[in-house]
């Protein structure tokens, strides 16, 4: 019985919060997972299975399935809101990491600069001749 | 989240469902993070032993991280726990980590999902196999004292009787009896089953236990072959037998 929190693919009103879910839970069950293991006031759950679909295949050409999931459309009560939080935010890269990429730009440019024709002859390819 | 400051090294993430006496008093170090092994020192502070501290912000918030750890590349975290530690802990303690262990997992599985959909890479992934293996050292600990209680109480290990059978194919194995409506005489397809087989298949069963021979042999083989390439490559870490 596990329970994850999703981002909205569509948007979804402010007090509704969408969950993946166990394929075996109930609304009920859900609603009695969220008040007592979390203590957030469930108003109405709404629930659909999600069908995994079996069109890709892999390298010996079988089928391979996605798996199957149960999606949870949560309403909160006493008049809660949620948004979903931005959980990559940008943050300051450390010194080994910056130096590590300014050396990597320094190393493209450099590359790119060699793939550069001749500085005289202003752009044109070499394929001209003279 | 104010306790929440005073907390070791170790990814912690409080849990109200605790008795979290020592927390408020703010004695850093003995606040329940999720790999540290002082469930049972929490417990000796007298004058504060029946607070209850309230979740944070109604809940929701438990289904992700700490914010400082958002946007980081790697969260550290202590090692799973173990069943012989699990051992020492009473059934109490057992549920409320089981509890614990839980809503971290949905929290690292929110993480995993979101970071599919981002398409970043998630920070420390080996945390959920953690998890996963200290949920099922619990629950291989409640079975063992289950399995003691009724033996102690009933003197039966398992809770439905059964016996060992043969099927038709020449296979052992324990059958559990069910309950039905009419005994088994007056069963059409139970008596279709059989439960014994027929001397050609002798010959099959012992194939079957040649190739299970095989395997054993093989894989003991192949270990040992292991053992001897790393023995060759690094002679300084083998490990010296005890002379006599």
């Amino acid at each position: 019985f596990f329970m994850l929190a999703v981002r909205p693919g569509v948007p979804q009103p402010e007090d509704t919060v969408q969950f993946r879910v166990s394929m075996q839970m109930t609304k009920v069950d859900i609603k009695n997972y969220l008040e007592k293991i979390y203590n957030v006031p469930v108003a109405a759950v709404r629930t659909r299975i999600q069908y995994g679909a079996n069109n890709k295949r892999n390298h010996k050409n079988q089928r391979v399935k996605k798996p199957d999931y149960k999606v949870a459309y949560v309403q909160l009560g006493q008049g809660q809101t949620f948004q979903f939080p931005n959980l990559f935010p940008e943050k300051e890269q450390d010194t080994e990491t910056q130096s590590f990429d300014d050396f990597k730009n320094k190393y493209m440019e450099r590359e790119q600069q060699k793939q550069k024709g001749d500085p005289r002859r202003g752009g044109v390819p070499d394929w001209f001749g003279l | 989240m104010a306790a929440a400051a005073g907390m070791a090294a170790l990814c912690g993430r409080l849990r109200g469902v605790l008795r979290l006496g020592s927390a408020a008093a703010g004695i850093p170090g003995s606040t329940l993070s999720l790999f540290h092994k002082s469930l049972v020192q929490v417990e000796p502070l007298h004058p504060l032993r029946f607070l209850h501290t309230t979740l944070s912000q109604k809940g929701l918030e438990e289904f992700f991280d700490d914010p400082q750890n958002w946007g980081e590349k790697a969260v550290k975290s202590g090692d799973a726990w173990n069943i012989k530690q699990l051992r020492g802990k009473s059934s109490e303690d057992l549920h409320k980590l089981w509890y614990v262990l839980l809503k971290e997992k949905n929290m690292l599985l929110t993480l995993e999902q979101e970071s599919k959909r981002q398409l970043r890479p998630m920070p420390s992934p080996e945390r959920l196999e953690k998890v996963k293996k200290s949920m099922k050292n619990i629950d291989l600990v409640v079975r063992e004292r289950e399995i003691a209680l009724r033996l102690l109480q009933t003197g039966h290990e398992k809770p439905v009787p059964g016996e060992w059978r043969h099927d038709f194919l020449g296979r052992t194995y324990w059958y559990t009896y069910k309950e039905w409506p009419i005994p088994w005489y007056l069963n059409k397809k139970y008596k279709k089953r059989r439960f014994y087989y027929l001397p050609h298949v002798n010959h099959f069963i012992r194939l079957r236990l040649e190739k299970a021979l095989r395997r054993r042999v093989r894989r003991r083989n192949l270990e040992r072959k292991r053992q001897k390439v790393l023995k060759r490559k690094f002679p300084h870490l083998a490990v010296k037998s005890q002379s006599h």
